[in-house]
């Protein structure tokens, strides 16, 4: 898209044939699962809320799995091993969730709250 | 071409969705209402799979991510009564560094993928449709089998179980034990 809105500037047909032209490269792809990443990396810096924190890393999981899939298809479109593993980062992703959720619910029962920034126990 | 102009628009269109979704995620206050967000987010995402052609893809992740994980956050958040307190905005240097951090990752991978040419692509070749092919290569115990990875991707998902009933259960039931 970039490339043809800066040759076709004025052009607004000319634009429109040249985004219908070119489907979206591997480059458009890896910056949308770049950005996705980097806006989790975001939210597991920000959030206070432990499990905030998780559904930020269920986001750069998310995200990690999608580049799997485009380099699957843009590298070596009848191997599936890119889709394997991309299934695997799934699997791993809801065991994280499951272990997340039992530590959350008895740091809850012990403390009465799941605020990260008020978990110091080890340093005293 | 009609084909190509489509992909293109579905590809923009979800995109801006998912990426509205996944700030919305990290930014929103309200814990519950960015489960949902997130669900939305993952739906989205199995979107993007059904654009790259990966069919199979798509429906692993609306049954395992919508419908498994993000029930088990909403558990999550419910057992831990992070719905009743709106938790409040970060301040000014977690804000500041944490969007350093990800700017920061975001300029220097993307100027990374400008300046590499990736020789072992191949030009448009989106081949649809092997759900077969992952079956097979799943349970194939060959050079090319994933039959270990996936028994010890069930081993991990049996011991999270177990670990998960010890860690939750309540301890001392009748005051005994």
């Amino acid at each position: 898209m970039q490339q043809c809105f800066a040759t076709h500037f004025p052009g607004v047909v000319l634009w429109l044939k040249c985004f219908a032209m070119h489907s979206p490269g591997v480059f458009h792809w890896l910056v949308l699962s770049t950005l996705l990443f980097s806006i989790g990396i975001y939210g597991v810096l920000t959030r206070r809320n432990a499990v905030g924190i998780l559904m930020a890393v269920e986001l750069l999981l998310n995200s990690g799995a999608l580049n799997f899939v485009v380099f699957d298809r843009y590298v070596a479109p009848g191997v599936v091993d890119g889709e394997i593993m991309a299934i695997f980062i799934i699997a791993v992703a809801a065991a994280e969730v499951v272990a997340g959720m039992a530590i959350f619910v008895t740091l809850f029962r012990n403390r009465k709250t799941v605020d990260v920034t008020s978990m110091d126990m080890m340093k005293h | 071409m009609l084909s190509n102009f489509v992909a293109n628009l579905m590809f923009y269109v979800l995109a801006v969705v998912a990426i509205f979704f996944a700030i919305a995620v990290v930014c929103s206050s309200r814990i519950l209402r960015a489960a949902v967000y997130l669900m939305c987010l993952l739906a989205t995402s199995a979107g993007f799979y059904l654009l790259l052609g990966a069919e199979f893809l798509a429906g692993v992740q609306i049954l395992v991510y919508v419908g498994g994980i993000v029930v088990l956050l909403v558990f999550a958040i419910m057992l831990t009564r992070s719905a009743e307190m709106p938790e409040d905005k970060p301040s000014l240097l977690r804000q500041s560094l944490g969007s350093l951090a990800a700017g920061g990752f975001f300029a220097v991978t993307v100027t990374m993928f400008r300046f590499s040419d990736f020789p072992a692509l191949q030009k448009g070749v989106l081949a649809g449709g092997d759900t077969a092919e992952i079956g097979r290569r799943l349970l194939n115990r060959g050079a090319h089998g994933y039959l270990l990875p996936f028994e010890v991707i069930s081993l991990l998902l049996l011991s999270v179980a177990i670990g998960g009933i010890v860690l939750a259960r309540k301890l001392h039931p009748k005051g005994g034990e």
